[in-house]
């Protein structure tokens, strides 16, 4: 019962040596082939790096003048998965008239969500007590900057804010 | 050998039933959490919402806070129900007291302000000590201050000294950057209500005749007389520079 | 009867597998006699907790849902609807506080030991990739507890990524599956947490294991027996040799009363403290929150914090590089020579030192006296020997001391924020005019109030605050002040 060698091993060493190279040729292919989707695939989020949207906040009457309040949006990347977390707040600040801040919650310095005071005017951050002033401006602690503002207009009397990714040091609104 | 096999048996009965207790039992160890109902009804107790959200001016008991004196039988019969809530929900514009209700930018939701108002009224309140006492009402009628010199006179002076700028007892109340700080309304309730749990008497006074109505506004508007038109900042003792 | 039919298909295992003849030698195998200590124990322990998380966390997946909008709802039904679901969510927990403390002892045993000098080079570097993805299962984990403080630790994740010069905003991304934190960075973090982590951490582990047989157990160090590279492996296997002995059962019942003493402690543990949140729905509009990491990490939530902020993002970023880049090299700066710590003071005292400065930042982590007390300003009170017989003015300045959030910040009779100095006292420190300056002009980090306090109110707060001194010290005032007169 000795196998047939004849018929298990190429002929000649020229006819080994191709057949391994093919075979060396056509896992690398397979590899490429299946590798670049998974790989497009994993940095996914960089290529669709969406833009900003711009995201309607309400009315302006529902911002009373010279006070500061939380409004809500609508994260607009959202997935019909995300429950809760595609609620966004941001701190809006109207002054008088069409006049408006619009702040983001996460603070400059790592990013945990700052609390409005009115009574003392100024910002604070529950994490590393970040401070800042109504105005948005850096009052003490940690934080390397201001606020985030987000970038804001009034269309038939309401509130927009160009919105929708976190806003970190590196991108800031 | 039959010993054994009896012994061994008896701990193998043991074992499976420490298993079972610990499988069906152990939902009774001291680390189960909570349920959330415990915890939702929390978020209503009054104990814990006045502590977090009132005890920092009025004072862990409801006394003994630079604000006003909420453990007082004689203001909680003064001040209408519907005039607290409206306070927590509203505050008193340039004075201390700030809006709590979630729509004036609060934190308390309205079934929250109502567990605030009703833990009050049960806890502190008093009807029956007060029976038969001529109470004045919250609001009073306009006063006039030149009255209302005299009533300082004879219900204040001995004790705010003679020009209320302070006595034997009592402190400076005429100050203009106290009076800045201070509502008409505030006023009123203090001379009606008093800061018994500091030293000073409630509208029935230590001796003669209880404060009237009248009386009460006249004193007020007396106080409101020293109001300065413009508070300046206060002065330095050493020029700068 | 039974036995016999027992052992006949022991017997057919063996014969077909030949696993038992396998692992015989390796269980038996010699090793030097002063091992089989309870110095040598932690990474076996390390092990067992690893197989306790990795039970607990299979069982934990039978029920969590790994969706934004669900996750939260399954830890709760997991606390209270599953039956003992919550104990073994305890357990989990428990246990992952437990494995990275027993994971950091073993370390501090084997760097102490020597034992990551020639020839184990490997095994060293081996155990420093298992560490670091011991707290990547950690962090992730923690994400996985889909609460408010995982949706936070997520933005100061991404917060920390964003810094990366050039490639911080598209890191960001990467890391969040998209341009902010929702249903897909849970998936993402979950796929992490219970396929790519724990593959490669088992696969480090059989490396690991693979070495720590292949090279033999670390001798215990002798002072003045130096590690020559050239003599080593000759010296040691005569050690073996002469004096070893079979790591079963002689060394190997150390490490399984340790194994089960961990184990034990942890079920104790989860059985007495239950489980840890989930804190707060995650629900991103809720800022009424103050997000806390995990007890692994506190002693980095402290670091963000002090750190001065010009050196923060080159630490944040610098920082584990070199960390992990300096314990990779270790066993090649010094691979050979003196093993024992008692002849090797400047390791001592570096491994002193870098668990004193952890144990402090842990110890600052849990209190965390530079945030700010949230609610101080509303709850807790103004003493009441600093309300009694004070004046009209003085007493509203006490309120505003209160109202304008000041307790956030500054303690009063020990309550409130400690932010800032405590109160107590201050009259006696600070003249009026400079507590009048230090209100209105802030400074020393602390803002300015001046545009957000009204005249009056700065000289309610400045009366109040004079009187903030012991009976027996006398109010702080300037030099200058007689000599102008009286004010």
């Amino acid at each position: 019962m000795c196998p047939n060698y004849e018929f298990a091993t190429p002929a000649s060493p020229s006819r080994r040596s191709f057949l391994f190279r093919l075979a060396l040729a056509l896992n690398g292919l397979a590899l490429l082939l299946a590798g670049v989707p998974i790989l497009g695939y994993l940095l996914g989020p960089l290529s669709r790096r969406a833009a900003q949207t711009w995201i309607d906040l309400g009315p302006v009457a529902s911002f009373p003048e010279r006070e500061t309040r939380l409004a809500v949006y609508e994260n607009p990347y959202r997935v019909v998965w995300d429950g809760a977390t595609a609620k966004i707040a941001c701190w809006v600040r109207r002054l008088e008239g069409d006049r408006f801040q619009v702040f983001a919650v996460n603070c400059a310095h790592l990013g945990c969500p700052v609390r409005w005071f009115p009574q003392s005017r100024l910002f604070m951050c529950p994490c590393h007590g970040g401070v800042y002033y109504e105005d948005g401006s850096r009052a003490s602690g940690p934080p390397p900057r201001g606020l985030f503002e987000y970038e804001w207009a009034v269309r038939a009397g309401r509130l927009h804010v160009r919105g929708g990714q976190i806003p970190t040091l590196s991108e800031p609104v | 050998m039959r010993r054994g096999a009896s012994q061994r048996a008896g701990s193998g009965a043991f074992l499976v039933l420490m298993l079972g207790f610990f499988v069906l039992g152990c939902d009774s160890l001291p680390g189960r959490p909570k349920e959330s109902a415990e915890e939702a009804a929390q978020s209503m107790d009054f104990e814990l919402l006045y502590a977090t959200h009132c005890a920092g001016c009025h004072g862990a008991d409801g006394n003994l806070g630079p604000a006003l004196d909420l453990h007082d039988p004689v203001y909680l019969a003064l001040v209408p129900p519907n005039r607290l809530r409206a306070v927590i929900e509203d505050g008193v514009p340039g004075t201390a007291m700030t809006a709590f209700a979630k729509e004036r930018g609060g934190s308390l939701t309205e079934p929250q302000i109502e567990a605030l108002v009703q833990g009050m009224l049960a806890r502190w309140s008093d009807a029956q000590s007060l029976r038969g006492m001529a109470l004045p009402p919250y609001a009073g009628p306009l006063g006039d201050p030149r009255r209302g010199a005299e009533v300082y006179a004879t219900a204040c002076g001995s004790c705010h000294g003679g020009e209320g700028r302070g006595g034997k007892k009592g402190h400076d109340i005429v100050d203009s950057s106290y009076l800045a700080l201070v509502s008409d309304q505030a006023l009123r309730s203090v001379v009606i209500a008093g800061r018994t749990d500091l030293g000073m008497p409630d509208w029935r006074g230590t001796r003669g005749s209880p404060l009237t109505s009248q009386q009460g506004s006249d004193v007020v508007a007396w106080l409101a007389a020293h109001r300065a038109p413009v508070v300046g900042r206060p002065i330095f003792e050493k020029p700068r520079g | 009867m039974p036995m016999r039919f027992a052992t006949a298909i022991a017997k057919w295992l063996e014969d077909r597998t030949g696993l038992g003849a396998a692992l015989t030698p390796i269980l038996g195998h010699t090793v030097p006699r002063r091992t089989a200590s309870f110095w040598y124990v932690f990474g076996s322990s390390t092990l067992a907790l690893f197989a306790l998380q990795v039970a607990t966390g299979v069982c934990l997946a039978l029920v969590y849902v790994p969706s934004a909008d669900q996750a939260y709802q399954s830890l709760v039904y997991l606390n209270h609807g599953a039956h003992l679901g919550w104990f073994l969510r305890a357990a989990h927990f428990w246990g992952s506080n437990a494995m990275v403390l027993v994971l950091v002892v073993h370390m501090l045993q084997v760097f102490l030991f020597g034992a990551y000098k020639y020839p184990r080079e490997l095994t060293w570097i081996c155990g420093v990739f298992l560490l670091l993805c011991t707290l990547g299962m950690a962090f992730t984990g923690q994400v996985l507890r889909w609460d408010q403080d995982a949706y936070w630790g997520l933005g100061i994740g991404a917060s920390i990524a964003s810094r990366a010069p050039g490639i911080g905003p598209g890191l960001v991304h990467v890391l969040l599956g998209g341009p902010i934190i929702g249903g897909r960075t849970l998936s993402r973090f979950f796929t992490v947490h219970v396929f790519l982590v724990p593959a490669l951490l088992m696969a480090l582990l059989g490396l690991h294991l693979w070495l720590v047989l292949r090279l033999g157990v670390n001798e215990w160090p002798m002072p003045g027996r130096l590690v020559d590279r050239e003599t080593y492996r000759k010296r040691y296997e005569e050690e073996v040799q002469r004096d070893g002995v079979p790591f079963f059962p002689l060394a190997a019942r150390k490490d399984m009363i340790a194994m089960a003493a961990v184990v034990l402690a942890v079920l104790v543990c989860a059985a007495l403290f239950g489980p840890h949140g989930p804190r707060g729905f995650p629900d991103p509009t809720v800022i009424d929150t103050a997000p806390r990491p995990d007890f692994f990490f506190l002693w980095l939530f402290a670091l963000f914090a002090l750190l001065p902020a010009w050196t923060e993002t080159f630490i944040l970023l610098v920082g584990p590089v070199v960390a992990i880049g300096f314990l990779v090299a270790l066993p090649f700066l010094s691979g050979a020579g003196e093993k024992s710590w008692l002849r090797r003071p400047g390791s001592v005292l570096a491994a002193l030192l870098i668990l004193l400065a952890i144990g402090t930042l842990t110890g600052l982590g849990t209190t965390s006296p530079w945030s700010p007390l949230m609610d101080g300003w509303s709850a807790t009170p103004v003493p009441p020997i600093y309300v009694k017989g004070r004046s009209a003015l003085e007493l509203r300045g006490a309120l505003v001391l209160q109202f304008k959030q000041c307790r956030n910040c500054h303690s009063l009779g020990g309550e409130g924020g400690l932010r800032g100095p405590a109160l107590d006292g201050v009259a006696s420190r600070l003249t009026r005019d400079q507590l009048i300056r230090q209100v209105l002009q802030g400074g020393g980090n602390m803002p300015a109030y001046g545009k957000n306090l009204s005249p009056a109110e700065v000289t309610a707060l400045v009366a109040f605050m004079q009187t903030l001194h012991p009976v027996d010290e006398p109010v702080a005032r300037t030099a200058a002040g007689p000599l102008l007169g009286p004010r």
